[in-house]
């Protein structure tokens, strides 16, 4: 104890106790409290009173259900199926090495000829190719993966407003909050691969899905400045642009057409 | 100290015997050498259940949380790296997918405690002895509510030092290690712990020699 030579009061004994009951000094030398509580009946029963309630914490108590689990036979079971789902895991992705690596070459080859061929064939007249440019094969394929993937995160987007919209559950401090913490976090995720979605969707067709990807991001920004413990208020206020923006709507339509893979955007 | 023993029984391999340090564990968990994940399952699975039941309130949600996360540990072995205790990051595994299990069922722990004492409201009476009288088993049952009550309202950092210390019987630069965390941090996380418990179970007027003689 760091007290000098000052006798230590009552209150900063029982500050002490129940570290004590864990941390109990080496030796009664050099121990303050122990001396304090010898001459002090107070202390000494808030010490007592301190033990008795700590030693009757069991675990059978605090864990009432624990004592009724094999935990042998739960070990046997886990590391069972922890071997069996890495048996499932390993084997498959041999599999897939041992043919993915021909097969994909197979496949570049096959879009370099077909892309090589279409060059010598199809020759854009000067003005269209300077209206769209000519993306060939594998960047059409790439940008239908880009726009497969916005729509994948727009869908999310929406669940998150869509919940946003209806019923957070309400915050434990019991002030009429609502705790929307895991959908914040949620939201930052979603906008960081929007930020790539947003980057890599270059084609004209996509002007829609780029439109409502920006309008997204506007929202998920308006949800992360929000309160982990959000007011009724500042909810209605979110919950109002998402409306005035028929937002939600308008990402089932073109998700859909990006579904059906007809897209017009 | 509370007269509980170490919960896990960890089994001895014959050749070479279960390494007793934590990390050499990990490292033959790692290289997937015979018996080395049973043996860690049985180590941590009685700690990693606390851990999950203090997260979900819900026995049965943290036997199988317990379970996918070792799956997920297995499975993830390989991205192990011993800057960290191997507890701490088992552990972390499970409170993500504790969380995960949350976020799913979109209910918070302290609702999900009377969920789950509405669902088996007559289980302490139902396990006590027949023969008790009513009032004392009563009692008891009263008793054990607010213990668990207790323990289970603690926050996240300072129920997992209380577990380990208190039921685990863990020192505390032993848990300041598995915790990945400094000794002080680990000695005010206890002590604000302690202090919580015992205020709660006396205020509530519990003694517990007078509960459990």
């Amino acid at each position: 104890m760091t007290t000098g030579d000052r006798e230590m009061t009552c209150a900063e004994v029982r500050e002490r106790l129940p570290l004590r009951y864990y941390a109990p000094p080496a030796d009664g030398r050099g121990d303050p409290v122990g001396r304090h509580l010898r001459r002090c009946p107070a202390c000494a029963e808030d010490w007592a009173a301190t033990r008795r309630a700590l030693a009757a914490v069991r675990a059978e108590d605090a864990f009432p259900r624990e004592s009724e689990v094999d935990w042998d036979a739960f070990a046997r079971d886990t590391a069972a199926r922890a071997r069996a789902a890495g048996r499932a895991v390993v084997p498959a992705a041999g599999r897939f090495r041992r043919w993915a690596a021909p097969a994909g070459l197979a496949a570049a080859a096959a879009c370099l000829l077909v892309f090589v061929a279409l060059r010598q064939t199809v020759r854009p007249s000067p003005d269209r190719a300077a209206f769209t440019p000519a993306p060939g094969m594998a960047g059409m394929l790439r940008q239908n993966v880009a726009r497969q993937a916005a729509a994948r995160s727009l869908r999310e987007g929406r669940a998150l407003l869509v919940y946003l919209m209806q019923a957070p559950v309400r915050c434990r401090r019991g002030d009429g909050t609502l705790d929307i913490a895991l959908e914040k976090e949620r939201s930052r995720d979603l906008l960081r691969r929007l930020a790539v979605h947003q980057g890599s969707l270059g084609g004209a067709e996509d002007g829609r899905i780029a439109d409502l990807l920006g309008q997204m991001e506007s929202l998920l920004l308006q949800v992360g400045t929000l309160e982990d413990c959000a007011g009724p208020h500042s909810l209605d206020e979110l919950r109002a642009a998402i409306g005035r923006r028929q937002i939600l709507l308008r990402i089932d339509l073109v998700t859909r057409d990006v579904e059906g893979g007809t897209s017009r955007a | 100290m509370n007269p509980i023993p170490m919960p896990c029984v960890v089994p001895v391999r014959e050749e070479g015997g279960v390494p007793p340090d934590d990390f050499a564990l990990m490292e033959e968990v790692g290289h997937d050498r015979d018996g080395a994940f049973e043996v860690f399952v049985a180590r941590y699975q009685r700690r990693l259940y606390r851990l999950a039941w203090g997260y979900l309130r819900h026995h049965e949600d943290a036997l199988d949380a317990v379970q996918e996360a070792l799956v997920k540990i297995y499975l993830a072995r390989a991205s192990y790296r011993p800057e960290s205790h191997p507890y701490t990051w088992a552990s972390r595994i499970l409170a993500n997918h504790c969380l995960d299990v949350l976020r799913r069922r979109r209910v918070r722990p302290a609702e999900s405690l009377e969920a789950a004492q509405e669902a088996a409201p007559g289980r302490d009476l139902a396990a006590a002895d027949p023969k008790e009288n009513p009032e004392r088993r009563g009692s008891r049952a009263e008793f054990r509510r607010r213990v668990e009550e207790a323990v289970a309202t603690l926050p996240e950092s300072q129920r997992e030092v209380f577990v380990l210390r208190h039921f685990e019987d863990m020192t505390l630069a032993e848990i300041a290690a598995a915790r990945g965390c400094a000794l002080g941090t680990v000695k005010s996380s206890l002590h604000r712990a302690a202090a919580a418990v015992r205020d709660r179970l006396v205020r509530a007027g519990v003694r517990g020699d007078a509960a459990l003689s």
